[in-house]
């Protein structure tokens, strides 16, 4: 009996280890605008949890609406949009933040209260074309270094 | 009475046992099912809004609660206070605790509107508030329970059960008070608000233990004989007369001298707010007080009864129940007066009166299912643990 | 772009150090678990992260070439408040509350009873002279708040200048607040939100009232809250923002001059809201 448990694990385990050899190399995420973000990529990859809550708590607390890692920014340069031009919620499938907090099955505690998409421009202002870019720049998280 | 008991896991082969353990499993599942919709949808399918924020499922909560405090009087009785008819009940009292006492809490968290945030109230605290002392106090007595009933089990600890049995005892005091103080302690309550709110639920919760130990000792004994004779429902029953007696004083003063001392925004304690509540108030000054009080008297004269007994304790759980209703939701649903001597002519917000609270079949859902809760764990408990007292040929009488 | 070019200096301070390390040394304790329950393979990744966690802010932020330039925000040397003149408010206008839901993307369901309510209207009429009035109520921003006292998270907390805010980052969803405050100026979120301004997160589960438009007052513009901007656009001008720890601001000069007073005040809030006429 416990052979075969023991049998059995090894097995998952195997199978384990050739999915992570041979498989997936990681999500692929939608570039957002520019071409830098406000912070080193690799950087922001792991850090961006504890910039947005500390942004957070001095927004909140503190009244200081100024810092480079508003939630806000990131939506604006990180939307992309659909045929239509509308702005596609950032957690959305396949979007910014979704993509990656799925790969590593982290559920994102940000848009049940904050925008997940731009404030709509005020009538008269230059209507955003910046979209059209946004299909054609995909990068793959595995290929950094 | 031999003061060695003897105690046995409880396994009864009866199909009403089977089918009570269904009835909790059902009840649970649909409990999960309303608090998973309640998550999903929001609060907007409950009965529960703006003006009513805490609703049914806190009554249920508190009420779970409180009643686990009470429950554990059997386990002072026998183990503080050294008498030895309460003995043979002193471990189930404090299972039967424990379980109450998470059914309540599993209830008050699925009516958070971010029970996904629990750990974060444990982990940012405001001690200014009664209720995160109230979240340490709950935490605190399941604990205290675990290494009670630990040393209870356990021969070389035998003699530190008084000592942890006088920390319970002080521990569920606290506690009870505490959640009354969640009442009492609301801007413009008075300080003599606050103590009499807290003393009615240390008396609420003894009559509400009281009642849930009678009933769940008779139906255990009705499901496999049990060492549990008439020596100890008389003992019960004197008990709960006295709770009953205190539970109607201190309402009556609560009422009088909200209404008569204090004639001020705040509402006396049988305020006709409208709705269940006024009807609840009627119901229980007769169900919960004055007719289960009838029948203990009666029992104290000629006791034996059980099924007076069973009557009298469904009726004390109702009438606490109803209680609780009363003080929670009726504080609630009416209008706070902002400008005294002005009648509001229009408002968007009721400020000149709303609709009563109605509770919603999602918070009956989420509230029954943890009653459910807290019965299925202590029936799973007193399964696999020895707790149940065995029943010895000498002592055994018949009781039904 | 280069508005968006990282400030080094701001996040650098002890907090922030301190979060990062907090979770650095979480997330270590979790490699490890994962490392020992599932395969070998991945502790080769192992060393890499933790030195990484450990150094990163020299590594990526930069060593701080800290600036001296004093930090903004709130500072307890004002206390924001409004004085609410009752003669000036019509029966009937609801502009300020129109103004509010607008500001800060409150849609209207039309059951009053669970929509957000940071602000209503109230008409009254006193019992003895028959005299009617109007008047806005709003979360009233007390001085020695009950809302704040009972939160058992600090979710609910007083910023240095006075404004009582709900932290929705913090606040469980308990409603303990809604209980405790004597003006009913709180609302709980019912129903799930999806289109929310960026300048005003909110959702479901938590509690908000009235904010008195910090957005505003952060950008340091001296911009007036938006029930006060809606109010003089319709031409009442019954609502003046303003410092009440400033002696001759607007505000306090008007309070001092028709003997402005609180709702309910036997309950010793010290709010921050003042009516006159009242
Ligand atoms: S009015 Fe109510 S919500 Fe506002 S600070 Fe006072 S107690 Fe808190
Ligand atoms: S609802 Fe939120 S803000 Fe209000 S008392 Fe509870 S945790 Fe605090």
């Amino acid at each position: 009996m416990t052979n075969t448990i023991k049998f059995v694990l090894l097995l998952l385990g195997l199978s384990f280890t050739w999915v992570s050899l041979s498989g997936e190399r990681g999500p692929v995420i939608p570039q957002g605008k520019g071409e830098v973000c406000v912070a080193d990529t690799d950087f922001m990859r792991r850090n961006h949890m504890d910039l947005l809550v500390h942004q957070g708590d001095d927004t909140v607390i503190r009244g200081l609406r100024e810092g480079p890692f508003s939630m806000a920014d990131c939506v604006d340069c990180h939307v992309r949009h659909d045929d239509q031009g509308k702005p596609i919620r950032i957690d959305a499938e396949g979007e910014f933040c979704s993509t990656c907090h799925e790969y590593v099955a982290v559920s994102i505690d940000c848009f049940t209260c904050h925008a997940a998409v731009p404030d709509a421009k005020e009538p008269g202002s230059a209507h955003n074309n910046d979209h059209e870019s946004d299909k054609n720049h995909r990068h793959r998280l595995a290929e950094q270094p | 009475m031999n003061s060695t008991v003897r105690y046995i896991a409880f396994k009864p082969r009866n199909v009403s046992y089977y089918c009570v353990i269904l009835l909790c499993l059902l009840t649970m599942i649909s409990g999960g099912y309303c608090a998973y919709m309640m998550e999903v949808s929001g609060h907007i399918i409950t009965g529960m809004n703006n003006h009513v924020a805490w609703g049914l499922p806190h009554v249920f909560a508190v009420g779970l609660i409180v009643t686990a405090s009470g429950v554990l009087n059997g386990a002072t009785c026998a183990s503080v206070l050294g008498m030895e008819v309460y003995k043979p009940v002193a471990r189930l009292s404090v299972v039967l605790a424990s379980s109450t006492l998470l059914g309540g809490l599993t209830v008050l968290v699925l009516d958070l509107g971010r029970p996904d945030r629990l750990l974060l109230a444990f982990t940012h605290h405001n001690f200014g508030s009664i209720f995160t002392w109230n979240i340490f106090l709950y935490t605190g007595l399941l604990l205290i329970c675990v290494v009670y009933l630990w040393m209870m089990m356990e021969k070389r600890f035998n003699r530190q059960v008084t000592t942890i049995g006088l920390a319970a005892l002080v521990w569920r005091i606290v506690l009870t008070s505490g959640t009354g103080a969640i009442f009492g302690l609301l801007t413009g309550k008075n300080i003599i608000d606050t103590a009499l709110m807290a003393m009615l639920f240390v008396v609420l919760s003894l009559v509400l233990g009281t009642a849930a130990l009678v009933l769940v000792t008779i139906l255990l004994k009705h499901w496999q004989s049990t060492q549990v004779d008439d020596e100890l429902q008389k003992a019960f029953n004197r008990m709960q007369l006295l709770f009953l007696l205190v539970l109607g004083i201190f309402s009556i003063v609560y009422h009088l001298i909200n209404v008569y001392a204090r004639q001020d925004l705040y509402v006396p304690l049988f305020t006709l707010t409208g709705g269940l509540t006024t009807m609840f108030s009627v119901v229980y000054v007769l169900t919960g007080l004055l007719v289960p009080l009838g029948i203990t008297l009666y029992l104290l004269k000629k006791p034996g009864g059980i099924y007076k007994q069973i009557a009298s304790s469904i009726m004390s759980l109702t009438g606490g129940f109803l209680l609780l209703y009363i003080v929670i939701i009726g504080s609630q649903n009416q209008a706070k007066i902002l400008f005294p001597g002005k009648t509001v002519l229009a408002s968007r917000f009721g400020d000149g009166g709303f609709p009563a609270y109605v509770p919603s079949v999602w918070e009956w859902g989420v509230g029954l299912g943890g009653v459910a809760f807290s019965f299925f764990i202590f029936l799973l408990l007193i399964r696999v643990f020895a707790l149940i007292p065995e029943s010895q040929p000498s002592t055994v009488s018949k009781l039904i | 772009m280069s508005d968006l070019a990282p400030d080094p200096v701001s996040c650098m301070d002890a907090d922030f150090e301190h979060n990062t390390k907090a979770n650095a040394a979480r997330r270590r304790f979790l490699q490890r678990i994962g490392v020992m329950g599932v395969s070998a393979l991945t502790a080769s990744s192992l060393p890499m992260n933790v030195s990484r966690g450990g150094s990163l802010l020299a590594a990526d932020i930069g060593s701080s070439a800290a600036s001296d330039e004093p930090v903004s925000g709130v500072s307890s040397e004002r206390r924001w408040g409004l004085l609410i003149d009752t003669s000036k408010c019509s029966a009937g206008c609801d502009a300020c509350v129109r103004g509010c839901h607008e500001e800060h993307g409150i849609g209207v369901s039309g059951n009053d009873h669970t929509d957000a309510q940071w602000i209503r209207k109230i008409d009254l009429e006193d019992n003895d002279s028959g005299e009617t009035m109007s008047l806005p109520v709003m979360c009233q921003h007390c001085e020695t708040a009950p809302c704040v006292d009972v939160c058992p998270t600090g979710a609910s907390f007083k910023r240095a200048d006075g404004v009582v805010l709900v932290n929705k980052h913090t606040c469980i969803g308990c409603r303990y607040c809604m209980l405790a405050c004597p003006y009913k100026a709180r609302s709980y979120i019912h129903e799930p939100v999806t289109d929310q301004l960026s300048r005003a997160p909110r959702g479901k589960g938590t509690v908000e009232s009235c904010t008195l438009c910090v957005h505003r007052i952060d950008d340091g513009q001296n911009l007036q809250p938006a029930c006060a901007v809606a109010c003089r656009k319709d031409a009442h001008s019954a609502i003046v923002f303003g410092d009440l720890n400033n002696p001759d601001s607007e505000i306090s000069k008007s309070i001092r001059e028709h003997d402005a007073k609180q709702v309910r005040a036997d309950l010793q809030l010290n709010t921050a809201v003042r009516y006159t006429g009242l």
